[in-house]
């Protein structure tokens, strides 16, 4: 057991519900073209510019099917 | 890809979410505790539990890694899941809405994947464990552990059809032969097999599914009048509670 991943009893998991995890944001790709996404904070976005998607962060999850996302205007 | 399957997935998955958490079937399990045992000691492993339903193996896995990466079509369920592991002060485990056939992860971002009873959904099931290949680690290693089909076509298509008359988001069974098979060609080494049955409570297993009672008492029929050799093998009781059969598949990446 690594102790250090168990939270003491009632204390809830630090998590803002509309934040993406950074830890996901390492090893995220586009599931189209495998390229490298951009993080847009404000429209809780994450950008493939190669595949010209927008894919959308739901409370907190990325939603990485590319018939969910947005497509970017050329 | 298929997507009006996969909108047909999400929307018969999302009602259903935490019927998945409390399922006794799918919370213990001896396949459980053999995947517990297969990451135990791996404390700067990052973890994929791919198609993870209602986050069991990940609570499972959770404290013996580094971080956990849940992923799952539905979101229902993913909601479902960050909620259990907060409330369980399980801090590594993230999680991730994604389509087993196209992973969103770099190649290589994982050491150890974990799929339990996922890959009997999947459109594409080889084009889901190339994927479940493409990101782990060159000798990393994975879990398998699904429903099986019995080799024999007689009990193969009484299991299916059973199976899809409870959940029309059915897609296939597959058997051993299948699995060894599909895993070898998406660049498995398989290490380890092992075989169980699971005794499935009539009334339980249809509940879960919200199965229409029209299709409860075709299945029901369907069972009453099963040959010997069928009513034998999967040991259906008056009831129509019976025993599936399941396997666990270690494997290495190669």
């Amino acid at each position: 057991m690594n102790e250090a991943n168990i939270a003491a009893p009632g204390s809830p998991a630090p998590t803002e519900p509309t934040r993406i995890d950074p830890r996901l944001l390492e090893i995220l790709v586009c599931p189209v073209t495998r390229a490298t996404l951009e993080y847009d904070s404000k429209r809780q976005e994450l950008i493939s510019r190669a595949a010209k998607l927008a894919y959308p962060i739901r409370d907190g999850i990325p939603i990485m099917l590319p018939e969910e996302a947005r497509a970017l205007e050329e | 890809m298929n997507t009006t399957q996969h909108d047909f997935v999400v929307t018969h998955y999302a009602p259903r979410a935490e019927a998945y958490v409390s399922s006794a079937v799918h919370s213990a399990g001896a396949d459980l505790d053999q995947i517990e045992a297969f990451v135990t000691g791996q404390a700067d492993a990052r973890a994929l539990d791919l198609g993870c339903g209602g986050g069991h193996v990940s609570y499972r896995a959770a404290p013996h890694v580094r971080e956990v990466v849940a992923c799952d079509l539905t979101p229902a369920m993913l909601a479902q899941v960050k909620r259990t592991a907060s409330e369980r002060g399980l801090r590594n485990i993230v999680v991730q809405q994604a389509a087993a056939e196209r992973l969103p992860f770099e190649d290589g971002a994982f050491d150890i994947v974990m799929c339990r009873y996922s890959a009997h959904h999947w459109n594409n099931m080889e084009a889901g464990l190339r994927e479940a290949r493409r990101v782990l680690k060159s000798g990393g290693r994975a879990i398998f552990a699904d429903a099986v089909a019995p080799a024999h076509p007689l009990l193969d298509t009484h299991l299916q059809t059973i199976e899809l008359l409870r959940d029309p988001s059915h897609v296939r069974n597959y058997s051993a032969a299948e699995w060894l098979a599909a895993l070898a060609r998406s660049g498995f080494r398989a290490t380890g097999l092992t075989a169980r049955k699971v005794r499935l409570e009539f009334a339980v297993w249809t509940e879960r599914t919200k199965t229409p009672e029209l299709y409860v008492k075709a299945i029901r029929s369907l069972q009453a009048q099963a040959s010997a050799p069928v009513r034998d093998h999967f040991a259906i009781s008056e009831d129509g509670s019976f025993e599936l059969d399941t396997l666990a598949i270690e494997a290495v990446a190669g």
